[in-house]
This record gives structure tokens, C-alpha cells and sequence, in this order.
């Protein structure tokens, strides 16, 4: 028997992102209390990011996508006045992607070094084994984030 | 930012050469601007605090933590974790290898209880890939699970006790992690990390060694553990350190998302088990101990309830056992179906989540792991203020983190 608890989803833009989780949150119909995962997602074209949240209303996890954020500057506002633990789900996020979540008050590195510049989980950010991938690419530097004009970057297929 | 400045420590080779280091280690103060505001209000000092650094090698920080204090006299009055040492990148890691390989990626993450960090990866797969699992292999799974679970939790009280400076309990959540160790081993072939788990199943049969080890154990694990509380329960420089310290309350654990031990032990009853249903758990009776007080020694009592539930749970899983595969036939290469896939577990730690996309291809287009031990850590900086020093060790090893997984 495996879950199959995951299939309700809702896709906002970044400007909604306040009004939605906040009647998400209090809305006593909804009641959506418990954050259970907030992730970044590089599509390769444009940035996303995920919300999974859980109410005692509905036995299923509800997934909030806020979609089409632009790559080279991803901006949406903070959800840490709802949810103040939320606050390192949104650091990782901008420690791995370079989402700025405004309004977060603890915004900075938090795996990575304070001095590093590039943003590892995305997708143009290529380890030395993806040049094995990209015949004609040879091997580049790990902090390279910016990929150069041509080079293959693995894009979704899903949306 | 990108000028460090430099200290000077003795040289390895020569002791009478002093050789330059980056401060960074070494000094509590980070040696740039503040980046935040949160950063420059840590780092402003008032008359009387001073930083002190913990960590990142202190054997109370379960791994390899860096925790900066800000302390008054004994108080502390903030405190701000530095997290990354133990990074290795396994989301990216995953990204790059095939949906098997992702298997034994995840398998270090929760390092004292792998069962749990193996099996969400693989569930998530199962999701995209619509994959029935045999019910020998569900059954199997949650022994495995349950099992690993006790010696997580037995080494929990240990470290809870050691880090309130009682050196004896830790011999006891050894024995019985040991035992438990032995007898997955036989099961597995490992002793840590198991590497058990495998899309559509699991690796290898239940066999006799396994089964005469688990059967001694059940013989005497109820009334070895009953016997492990009279050690601690109610020994008073144990119940007064913990007792009424770290407390939460229930919209506090809602808003800094806990899950877990820390989230029941306010009364909020939420198990993945029973709220979100895998595997056989709908067939199998057992409760969701709670507690109102949401202090450490609720934590630690709470960890004790859990273990009960963990063996009834055995006791069912042995008698309801199927006979058949252990595993769905799959192909050697997975390409699942375009899409996005959320699976969760309750793992020792609370809810271990894994959301998976696919773009079709042989390997993950992104997968992301949620950590309980991450989640759980951060609310240390809100119940630490105001206590001592030493307190912090032990509202820390109640909130009982694993620094595999929160670093990734």
C-alpha cells in the first residue's frame, strides 16, 4: 500500500505568495499548520519553489508551487512570519539556488562557505564527472556557475 | 569578504615555527562584514557577553556541529549554528547518478538509523514508477525499520545522560544497539549502513541467523528496557536537569516545523505513520505516545514510550508475516514517468521526506531531501536562551540531531 497522498497542487506566481499561505495557514476551513518541506527547484528555464504543508483537515500534503521565477534574479517574498522555521528551509534555498527570500532576516550562507560565490544545485552548475556527459566541453572549474553561451543544461521535461 | 585575516598557531612539523592559519576555525568572530541583519545583531556585543565557540570537534554536538554562543557570566544568551562541515552535496550527487545508485547516496544521511534514509528515496521511486511491492517485502521493511529504530532511540537515552555527565546509561543503549546490530547485520551484510532497501523491494530474504537473533532479543527486550528505566527515570540530578527544560509549546513546534519526538512530546499527535499512511503501518495496531509538557525529560520519556510501541509493532509484524517475493521485477535501468513524486516516513528524528521530480530519464531531475534533524536543530537557538551553559548540551542531545543528515 503506498502513499498516494501528494497529488493536490496548486501553482501560484511570487506575487501571491503571502496572501495564499497566509489563508492557507488561518483560514479555519483549511488550517494548514504544519510545514512539512519548502525546497528550491531549477527547471533549467525558470526557478521554483515548493511548499509541502499538512492540515489535521485532510489527510492529504498540499503542494503549493510558486512557478516562473526568472533565473537570473528569483525573488519571493518570505513565509518566516507564518512559519519562523521556515527560516533555514529558505537559507538552503538560497544557499544552493540564489533565491532571495525578502523578509527573511537571516539570509545567508548556510552549507556553503560565506565566501562563495555560485549556487551548487543549479542546473548549469556542472561537476567534473557531467563533462564525461557533454562531449566537447572538457573539463571546467566546479565554481563555474555561469554556463558558457551553448553549453547543454539539462532541462525539464515535466512542465 | 574574500580577505581573511590571519592567525598564528604553532606548526605540526616544527614547534618552535609559528605558521599563518585562516581565522575562520579558530576565532568566534567571522572575519567579514555581517551579511544580515540577524548576523550583525549576533555579533554586537553588549557589556559583559562574550562568544565562545562549541564545536565543530565537541563530542556533545553529535558530529561535526560549530555552535558560536554568546554568553553573559553562565547564562547564554544567543546562540547561532554554523552548519556545513559535514556538506558533501548529496542532492547534487544524486542528480548525477541513476535512480539505483541514489540508494546507497542516501544511505549515510541518517547515519544511526539508515533503514529510514534509505527507504524514502526508494519510496518516492515507487511513486513514479506506479510499483507494487510485494507484502513480504513491506512486512520486511518495517521489521527492518522498527528494529533500527529501538537502537536508535537506545542510544538517544545514552547520549542524553552522557551529556548530563551519567556515564553509565550509554553501556546499556549500547547493549541493546549492539544486539540489534548483530542481528541486521546478519540480515544485510552491514553494521551501519545497511544499504537494504531497493526500488520494488528489498535486497535479500529474512534468514536463520537473523531470525534466532531476533528471537533471543524479543525474549528479554521488554524487560531489558523496563529495566534500563529504573537506571535514570527517576534519578534526581537527571530529572532536575531535564525537567522543565527547553520547553515548547504546541504553536511554537508548529511554527518552527517540528516533527518527531519534539513535536509529540507537546501533544500534537502527528506520526507519519498514521497520518499519512505507508507500507503495512494501516495493519498493524499501535499507539502515538504523547506528551503535554514538551521539556526535555518529556522528550526522554517520550523516546522510552516509542521504543514499547517499536516492539509490539515486531511482535505483530512476526506474527503476520507473508509468505512470497521480496521483490517486484523491475528492470535494471529505471526510467519513471515524467513527474513529481513527495514521500514521506516517520523516521527515530520525525518526518524524513524525499520529493523527487523525473524528467523521464535514467536519472533524477532533482531530489530534494527533508531532514528532520535540520528542522529540529534550528529551534535550539529559541529554547537555549536564558539557560546555562551546560544546559545547552542538554536541551541540544534532547532534541537528539543527526549532523549526517542535517548537512547533507
Amino acid at each position: 500500500m503506498a502513499q498516494r497522498h501528494d497529488t493536490t497542487e496548486i501553482r501560484i506566481t511570487a506575487g501571491a505568495v503571502t496572501d495564499v499561505m497566509r489563508t492557507l495557514h488561518d483560514d479555519p476551513d483549511f488550517r494548514f499548520r504544519l510545514l512539512a518541506d519548502i525546497c528550491g527547484v531549477d527547471t533549467g528555464t525558470t526557478m521554483q519553489v515548493v511548499y509541502h504543508v499538512w492540515s489535521d483537515a485532510t489527510p492529504d500534503w498540499l503542494r503549493v508551487i510558486v512557478v516562473d521565477l526568472p533565473r537570473n534574479d528569483p525573488r519571493l517574498p518570505s513565509i518566516t512570519f507564518l512559519w519562523k522555521g521556515a527560516e533555514w528551509g529558505e537559507r538552503e534555498a538560497y544557499d544552493m539556488f540564489g533565491i532571495i527570500f525578502e523578509g527573511n532576516r537571516d539570509l545567508r550562507r548556510i552549507y556553503m562557505p560565506p565566501d562563495y560565490v555560485s549556487f551548487p544545485l543549479r542546473k548549469d552548475f556542472l561537476l567534473p564527472d557531467d563533462a564525461s556527459r557533454s562531449p566537447g566541453m572538457g573539463i571546467r572549474h566546479m565554481e563555474q556557475a555561469a554556463s558558457p553561451v551553448g553549453a547543454p543544461v539539462r532541462k525539464a521535461r515535466t512542465d | 569578504m574574500t580577505t581573511a585575516p590571519k592567525t598564528q598557531v604553532r606548526s605540526l612539523d616544527d614547534p618552535l615555527l609559528m605558521v599563518d592559519t585562516p581565522a575562520t576555525i579558530y576565532d568566534a568572530v567571522p572575519p567579514y562584514p555581517p551579511q544580515t541583519e540577524r548576523e550583525a545583531e549576533f555579533y554586537a556585543l553588549r557589556g559583559g557577553e562574550m562568544l565562545i565557540n562549541l564545536g565543530p570537534q565537541h563530542p556533545s554536538t553529535h558530529g561535526v556541529l560549530r555552535v558560536v554562543l554568546k554568553i553573559d557570566g553562565e547564562r547564554v544568551v544567543d546562540l547561532d549554528p554554523v552548519l556545513g562541515y559535514l556538506h558533501r552535496g548529496v542532492e547534487k550527487i544524486c542528480e548525477n547518478s541513476d535512480w539505483h545508485m541514489v540508494v546507497s547516496h542516501c544511505d549515510p544521511l541518517e547515519y544511526i538509523a539508515s533503514m529510514f534514509s534509505e527507504l524514502v528515496p526508494v519510496m518516492a521511486a515507487e511513486k513514479l514508477l506506479d510499483v507494487k511491492v510485494p507484502r513480504r517485502a513491506d512486512y520486511i521493511r518495517v521489521l527492518a525499520c522498527e528494529l533500527n529504530r529501538i537502537s536508535s532511540h537506545a542510544l538517544f537515552i545514552g547520549w542524553l545522560a552522557l551529556d548530563l555527565g551519567g556515564l553509565t546509561p550509554i553501556l546499556y543503549g549500547f547493549i541493546e544497539r549492539d544486539e540489534i546490530v548483530e542481528m541486521l547485520a546478519a540480515l544485510t551484510g552491514q553494521k551501519l549502513l545497511f544499504n537494504y532497501m531497493r526500488i520494488g523491494g528489498v535486497n535479500g530474504d529474512l534468514n536463520h541467523e537473523f531470525l534466532s537473533r531476533l528471537g533471543d532479543w524479543m525474549s528479554h527486550a521488554a524487560a531489558r528496557i523496563e529495566d534500563s528505566q529504573t537506571l535514570i527515570n527517576e534519578n534526581e540530578i537527571f530529572v532536575k536537569r531535564t525537567r522543565g527544560l527547553g520547553v515548547i509549546d504546541r504553536e511554537t513546534a508548529l511554527r518552527m516545523c517540528l516533527s518527531g519526538p519534539p513535536l509529540r512530546a507537546t501533544g500534537i499527535p502527528y506520526d507519519v505513520r498514521r497520518a499519512h499512511p505507508y507500507s503495512v503501518y494501516p495493519e498493524l495496531e499501535f499507539e502515538i505516545p504523547t506528551r503535554e509538557e514538551g521539556d526535555s525529560y518529556a522528550r526522554y520519556l517520550l523516546h522510552l514510550d516509542e521504543i514499547k510501541q517499536s516492539i509490539h509493532i515486531i511482535d505483530q509484524v512476526l506474527h503476520k508475516m507473508p509468505d512470497g517475493p521480496i521483490a517486484a521485477k523491475l528492470p535494471r535501468l529505471l526510467r519513471p514517468r515524467p513527474g513529481r513524486a513527495f514521500a514521506a516516513i516517520e523516521s527515530p528524528r520525525g518526518q524524513y521526506a524525499v520529493y523527487a521530480m523525473s524528467d523521464g530519464s535514467d536519472q533524477p531531475f532533482r531530489l530534494r531531501i527533508h531532514d528532520p534533524s535540520y528542522f529540529n536543530l534550528q529551534t535550539v537557538g529559541l529554547l537555549t536562551p536564558g539557560h546555562l551553559v551546560a544546559d545547552t548540551m542538554a536541551i541540544m542531545a534532547s532534541l537528539d540531531p543527526i549532523m549526517g543528515g542535517v548537512d547533507k
